[in-house]
């Protein structure tokens, strides 16, 4: 079943405007479901990850409802139908 | 093993061992000649494989007659192990001649000539490698170049992730993929069958590697890896590798094959052509090729024309860019641009005819280097971001703090200095970025200090008169020169003070807050210390004190006046715990004796209650006579004079906080015929330059 990515407005101008993303895969963890979207839309990695290819600090990255930081990270398992959110942290002055 | 006889081979001696089995030395007692003898590991992979799959993959290795493959005499089995006979050769991998700086490009041409000369006999033959690298390329005290393990990979399977790929965490689908980590190309890493193209693909990682000492894409993990494989475009190579050889690894690491030579004949000719300095000319794909540009739709645009006096000024909330007549009582504003986005660092480049406007972006989504060519209209909004760290280097881009154009006959050169500490150069007009490695690896820079701007390198200064020279200025780390051109860089904090060290005048750790040179009379630096401000007559060997009668030597920004290189400007604030304007009165210092004197220039500046910050590079001066200067606040006022500093008046207030102010007069063609031509993507532009001409042909969108 597909999982479902949630683009944030910030990053639609590299989605075609699209705010959800359905990829037709079973990535195994978060970390695959990120390498499929930006191999589908590759605008969007460098906004989403440092160039170490980890989730950059003010980021945050929810699978359901759980924020990835707290379920292990790019390692967090992706269940089939997956709703995965990408959103920026509330931080900044 | 050894003295046991296989086939008719006697083992003599263990020469080595690797992800594949156990390599010996052995005699040919009927032959009478020395062979090597590969002992396969016994893996699930190798089980799942009959021995004839292995023996007609020998049959048809060994028919690859060619002075550049090892040869293969024999395969066997014995006791229910499968060994290899094969050509004894002697001498060392390419990885371990290669080292960690990389060999000189004579030497890569040569040996990346001979491997790919192997690669097209094979190719011809219908034999792919697979599992290319340089572990597998061995080098005769000869200088001969001899290709192992041709053909072996496709049966072999995983079986072959040797050593020093297993450090890596092994592939989840590795059962389905067969190579080596980091030489492997991305179509097989997305589930496609290898073919001649992967080959290639790994060609151009040997190469790449034997340049530079590093692998084109790194990591910690296999899913940084291959993350980097998929997507990553690896760091330029610059000199000494010539730019021939570097477009040929480029097309040879091109992510689609189809974009790649297709035969190994082609890359064949193409390293011939470098190594007999004819030009290659390719045209490289990837995502090298111009970035999107976005059209500021919603954004007020000052309308710049010839001969305008031009502001840039960057806030921590985004930039915004001025224009004026050479009047200067009048300006028009355009911006905010970059909306919420810190803009620290802004450049404007007129080198060559162009009107480029550069800037760097801050927010969540990481920091970007993006430019204009119209005056502020349109910016590139690169996919992917232009300055970055390499994989190797462990390290995350936080800001960039200063964007530098090169000299003026090198109008393709720019510098960045970024947080954390380091340097970057293009020398293709922006297109391309690399880390400046001789920096990078100083050995002080474990020891800088992140000041309260974090650990930043803030300045670069050309000595316009020697092209080998250069300056750099940390915080805290201090001033760094190059005299060769960036290779190598020196401490240059000669009597410069050091207030929170125990020793207050150490070699290195200074917290330099700017420098500024005087284009006229290069060897001369001026320096606004943290706590002190300093001249230089000799090129930063040593530093005197000149704060001779300011009401503080704390301060941030140093200006030298473009036609005197006596007259100098400063903005001292109180002290470092209160980083406001002495007395609260804003009062901007000029000598015009290099330091012997000072005086205040406080006409038409806030005097009572003005408890102003002025930070390092919020103080700018225009080329015009007379002087025009322009000071920036953290409070979000904007000031300038047109005389020289004796007269103030505010050009606009309620600005986010100021950190970046830069002027310029607008010359050559004039804006509306530089909007044209950005507008029309298609015309062909007068100017000859290549980076202007590419760039004319990004599509816009709205943005």
């Amino acid at each position: 079943m597909a999982i479902t990515f949630h683009i944030p407005g910030a990053l639609r101008e590299f989605t075609g405007g699209r705010g959800r993303v359905e990829i037709n895969d079973s990535p195994a963890t978060v970390g695959d479901a990120l390498l499929a979207l930006w191999i589908l839309y590759p605008g969007i990695r460098d906004r989403v990850a440092t160039e170490q290819g980890l989730v950059r600090e003010h980021i945050n990255i929810f699978v359901g409802e759980e924020n990835i930081r707290y379920t292990g990270g790019l390692a967090t398992p992706v269940p089939s139908g997956a709703e995965i959110s990408i959103v920026p942290a509330v931080s900044g002055g | 093993m050894i003295g046991q006889v296989l086939g008719h081979c006697r083992v003599v001696a263990k020469i080595g061992e690797g992800g594949m089995g156990v390599v010996y030395r052995a005699y040919d007692e009927i032959l009478h000649r020395d062979v090597a003898l590969k002992v396969l590991k016994k893996t699930e992979a190798l089980e799942r494989s009959t021995g004839q799959d292995l023996l007609q993959e020998a049959r048809a290795s060994s028919s690859l007659a060619h002075p550049n493959i090892c040869t293969i005499y024999e395969i066997g089995e014995t006791e229910g192990e499968l060994y290899i006979v094969m050509e004894l050769v002697e001498g060392k991998s390419l990885r371990a001649m290669t080292g960690e700086t990389g060999l000189p490009p004579e030497s890569v041409l040569r040996y990346g000539v001979q491997i790919a000369s192997a690669l097209a006999r094979a190719h011809d033959r219908g034999i792919v490698h697979r599992d290319l690298k340089a572990a597998n390329i061995v080098i005769t005290a000869e200088g001969l170049v001899k290709v192992l393990d041709f053909g072996l990979a496709k049966k072999v399977g995983s079986a072959i992730f040797d050593a020093p790929t297993r450090s890596l965490a092994t592939l989840g689908e590795a059962s389905s993929v067969s190579g080596t980590l980091p030489y492997i190309a991305p179509e097989i890493l997305s589930g496609e069958p290898a073919d001649y193209r992967s080959d290639l693909w790994a060609l151009g990682v040997v190469l790449y590697e034997a340049a530079s000492g590093r692998l084109p894409f790194g990591g910690r993990t296999s899913f940084e890896v291959s993350s980097a494989i998929l997507r990553e475009i690896p760091a330029a190579l610059g000199h000494p590798v010539p730019p021939g050889l570097w477009a040929v690894i480029q097309r040879c690491l091109a992510k689609e094959p189809m974009q790649r030579y297709q035969l190994a004949s082609e890359v064949l000719a193409a390293l011939e052509a470098v190594q007999s300095s004819a030009t290659v000319f390719l045209d490289v794909p990837g995502d090298r090729s111009s970035p999107p540009i976005v059209s500021m739709h919603s954004v007020r645009h000052a309308n710049v024309k010839k001969g305008d006096v031009l502001l840039l000024v960057g806030t921590t909330k985004g930039a915004f860019i001025l224009r004026s007549s050479t009047q200067r009582s009048r300006w028009d504003v355009g911006g905010p641009y970059f909306h919420g986005h810190s803009v620290y660092a802004m450049a404007y480049d007129d080198r060559s005819g162009q009107h480029r406007i550069w800037a760097s972006t801050q927010n969540p989504w990481g920091t970007l280097l993006r430019s204009s060519d119209d005056f502020g209209k349109s910016w590139t909004n690169p996919q992917q971001a232009p300055v970055r760290f390499p994989l190797d280097t462990g390290m995350s881009l936080k800001n960039i703090w200063q964007i530098t154009p090169g000299r003026a006959d090198e109008p393709d050169v720019l510098y960045c200095g970024v947080e954390p500490a380091a340097l970057f150069e293009t020398r293709d007009g922006g297109q391309s970025w690399s880390l400046i490695r001789g920096l990078f690896d100083h050995p002080h820079r474990p020891r800088w200090m992140p000041g309260n701007g974090g650990l930043s390198l803030h300045t670069i200064l050309l000595d316009p008169a020697n092209k080998q020279r250069m300056y750099i200025a940390i915080s805290s780390g201090g001033v760094y020169r190059t005299e060769d051109g960036g290779s190598t860089w020196t401490a240059q904090n000669r009597g410069v003070r050091a207030m929170f060290m125990p020793n207050k005048y150490p070699e290195f750790g200074q917290c330099v807050h700017k420098i500024a040179l005087h284009p006229a009379r290069p060897e001369r630096l001026f320096l606004q210390n943290h706590w002190g401000v300093y001249r230089s007559d000799n090129c930063a060997e040593s530093w005197t004190d000149i704060a001779n009668g300011i009401p503080s030597d704390f301060g941030f920004p140093v200006l030298v006046h473009p036609r005197n290189p006596d007259c100098v400007y400063i903005v001292p604030v109180e002290s470092d715990e209160f980083r406001c304007a002495c007395d609260g009165r804003l009062r901007v210092y000029r000598t015009r004796n290099a330091g012997a004197s000072w005086e205040p220039l406080s006409r038409g500046l806030p005097q009572k209650g003005a408890y102003e910050t002025v930070v390092r590079d919020a103080l700018a001066a225009d080329p015009l006579e007379p002087l025009g200067i322009y000071v920036g606040t953290r409070s979000g006022q904007l000031f300038a004079s047109r005389d020289e500093g004796k007269t103030w008046h505010k050009i606009l207030d309620g600005l986010p906080s100021a950190v970046c102010v830069r002027a310029a007069v607008v010359e050559g063609a004039s804006g509306e015929t530089v909007r044209k031509l950005a507008e029309r993507p298609s015309r062909t532009a007068p100017s000859p330059k290549k980076s202007r001409n590419s760039r004319k042909t990004r599509q816009s969108k709205k943005g």
